[in-house]
């Protein structure tokens, strides 16, 4: 507990990035346009309030040639609904209005002249004597009621032939995707996905058809190179994993930087010495489970991992890994940024599909079917997400470079017991890295299986007589758990 | 406390963490009440004494889609067509698609045939009288509670586009469902 205290005077409480200050004012921007624009739109009146005191109420309703609506002179948020065959005024122009009647005669101006083909009702409830409706010339209709109290809810209906108006292009727009069918709406959010998942599926098979990695028929017994596991890790999977971060592990504690202490229902990393020979991401990644102490258990590793969501040091460790296989020629671009540029592309299409979605829900009440478009966007977006981290962007050094290690992997993988020699012991835990991060720890052990084995002395039990297969049954769940758990707190987009 | 506030700003996980189940949630949900059944709330006594005031109704709203149509004593969810953006009502379907619909002396006559309407109260009487020719593609709708209810003896027969859906059950405060009232 003291130490967090020490630690919380140093790590700030709250970081501070420049590029997650500009994303959250360009987030900022937008609301406040938004809102502003919200606050415009509600500047038109969105209800009549008619003044008191007069028994006859008289109003003039106004359809404007762009399908505006104009009561009293005052815009009116409503609109003239365009429809597939038609053109309708059905909204309420008074309603609950809290005064009385003797009468209420709207008259409506037409932009056309077109009353006479026009349907047109007068329709009134909750306490209206009687309505009528009064043809006056081919540009004016007036709607006539008697009797009104003040709860009643007065509509003109006017239903007028189509091109009465000539909305803007923004509400043809609109009007255009209501009048698409249902059907329409589904099958473009079901294939829209489809689509991106066909075009990238295609496309990583071209990528992988161009990069091809040759299949060695000849194996190596040894490293072709002397490249850090997490970085071969790397060549192979194009991303930092558990594997990576297990591999690294063993490979410190096989350069006896750390020791493992398996105890029973727990563990404990020890850090050996200070080794200058160590690469930074691996400094970090101590310092990760070690901070600045000499011991770390299994409840120091869990309150390292359970107190941040993502970790700044984990993210480095995989920042330091990527940046060493591109420099090192391997990648045409930095297989992180890769990454994260397309993250970046499916995070803002789903955000997009998300706020299209809701926001379609909220406009296009009546046809909610638009729906299904942003939907199936949102979905085409974790396609995305998912996949575009499989394309290849290996250059052709590292194409080759892959195809020797896979020769150092067929070595691995034999399926041959390895023969006794004084050295064997060694050169399992020496290759026990590269079996992890090219995905064949087991078929290795198998191959020491029959031979007499040794427990690492930088693997520290209490228990006796630990074969080759007990060893590997403790070693593997504690590392894994750990390198799980580093795996899943990186701090995404962290550079 | 600067341990709990830590656990917020970093995480503990929690509020990020959830975020993604937060939007699956709202996201499922929302396709669920948007395209399939939804809750709508009973507003005034109309439908007395079948549907009381503040009970919660489950409604079908796929019920009517494509070329499925209401059919005769179906408890509906229309839109007001005086406010259809605003408004919804529960009704229920008495006269469809070129039905002659007269009420005269307190009964009502479809096409001529006197109306049985057992899901009435006793002695209820359908009033004013009046005769209506619904069109094809509409629908001529009535609230149980006939002296208490705006419907279509106020606002004429409703094109099926205002009809919304098919009311399936009240879900609270006391479970039947529709058929059986």
């Amino acid at each position: 507990m003291k130490d967090n205290k020490t630690n919380s005077a140093v790590v700030p409480l709250v970081g501070f990035y420049w590029r997650k200050l500009v994303l959250f004012c360009g987030f900022f921007a937008v609301f406040l346009f938004t809102i502003s624009t919200v606050n415009t739109y509600k500047a038109d009146i969105d209800q009549y309030v008619p003044e008191f005191g007069d028994l006859d109420l008289n109003v003039t309703l106004e359809i404007k040639p762009d399908g505006s609506v104009y009561i009293d002179g005052q815009k009116f948020k409503e609109h003239v609904n365009i429809l597939a065959d038609k053109e309708e005024i059905r909204f309420p122009v008074l309603d609950n209005s809290g005064q009385y009647f003797d009468s209420v005669t709207i008259n409506v101006v037409l932009p056309k002249e077109v009353a006479s083909v026009s349907q047109y009702e007068f329709l009134g409830i909750h306490g209206v004597g009687s309505t009528e409706t009064k043809l006056v010339d081919e540009n004016n209709i007036k709607f006539i009621a008697n009797d009104v109290s003040s709860a009643a809810i007065l509509t003109p209906v006017i239903i007028m032939p189509k091109g009465t108006v000539q909305p803007p292009m923004a509400l043809k727009a609109v009007s255009s995707a209501k009048s698409l069918r249902a059907g329409i709406w589904i099958a473009v959010g079901v294939l829209l996905p489809l689509l991106t998942l066909i075009l990238l599926f295609t496309f990583i098979a071209y990528q992988i058809r161009r990069q091809r990695v040759d299949r060695p028929d000849y194996e190596t017994a040894a490293p072709p190179m002397a490249l850090p596991p997490a970085l071969v890790g790397l060549l192979f999977h194009q991303k930092i994993g558990p594997r990576e971060i297990a591999a690294t592990l063993i490979d410190l504690a096989e350069r006896k930087d750390i020791y493992i202490v398996d105890r029973e229902r727990d563990f404990a990393f020890l850090k050996n010495k200070f080794d200058n020979r160590l690469l930074t991401y691996e400094k970090v990644l101590l310092s990760k489970i070690f901070n600045t102490k000499l011991i770390s258990d299994k409840e120091e590793v869990d309150h390292r991992i359970n107190n941040h969501l993502y970790s700044k040091k984990l993210s480095l460790v995989t920042a330091g890994i990527n940046v060493l296989g591109t420099r090192l020629g391997y990648f045409k671009v930095n297989p992180q940024k890769m990454q994260m540029k397309y993250l970046a592309y499916g995070a803002s299409g789903f955000f997009i599909g998300l706020a299209g979605f809701v926001l379609s829900l909220k406009i296009f009440s009546d046809t909610p079917y638009i729906a299904f478009f942003w939907l199936g966007m949102m979905v085409s977006a974790l396609v995305i997400t998912f996949m575009a981290k499989n394309i290849p962007i290996r250059t052709v050094l590292g194409q080759g470079a892959v195809s020797n290690w896979l020769a150092f992997k067929k070595f691995l993988t034999k399926n041959e017991k390895m023969p006794y020699s004084f050295h064997s012991q060694e050169m399992f835990q020496k290759y026990l890295p590269y079996a992890i991060v090219m995905d064949c720890e087991v078929a290795w052990a198998k191959r020491f299986s029959e031979q007499n084995f040794e427990l690492p002395d930088w693997y520290v039990t209490d228990r006796d007589g630990l074969s080759l297969q007990d060893f590997c049954l403790s070693l593997f769940p504690i590392v894994s758990y750990v390198a799980r758990s580093f795996a899943a707190i990186r701090e995404p987009g962290f550079k | 406390m600067r341990d709990f506030i830590e656990k917020i700003v970093y995480g503990g996980g929690i509020l990020f963490d959830l975020a993604k189940w937060f939007i699956a949630t709202v996201v499922l949900l929302s396709v669920i009440t948007t395209f399939f059944v939804a809750i709508f709330t009973v507003d005034g006594a109309s439908m007395e004494p079948n549907l009381h005031d503040r009970e919660l109704v489950l409604w079908n709203k796929n019920a009517y889609s494509g070329s499925k149509k209401p059919a005769k004593n179906d408890v509906v969810v229309v839109n007001y067509k005086g406010d259809p953006a605003h408004r919804k009502y529960v009704k229920r379907i008495v006269g469809l698609p070129n039905d002659a619909v007269k009420i005269e002396n307190g009964a009502v006559y479809v096409n001529g045939v006197l109306e049985e309407q057992g899901y009435l109260s006793f002695d209820v009487e359908t009033m004013p009288d009046g005769q209506w020719q619904v069109a094809a593609d509409q629908y001529f709708v009535m609230g149980d509670n006939r002296p208490n209810s705006n419907d279509s003896r106020n606002f004429g027969p409703v094109e099926k586009r205002f009809v919304l859906g098919k009311a399936l059950a009240i879900v609270f405060p006391r479970f039947r469902l529709i058929k059986d009232i």
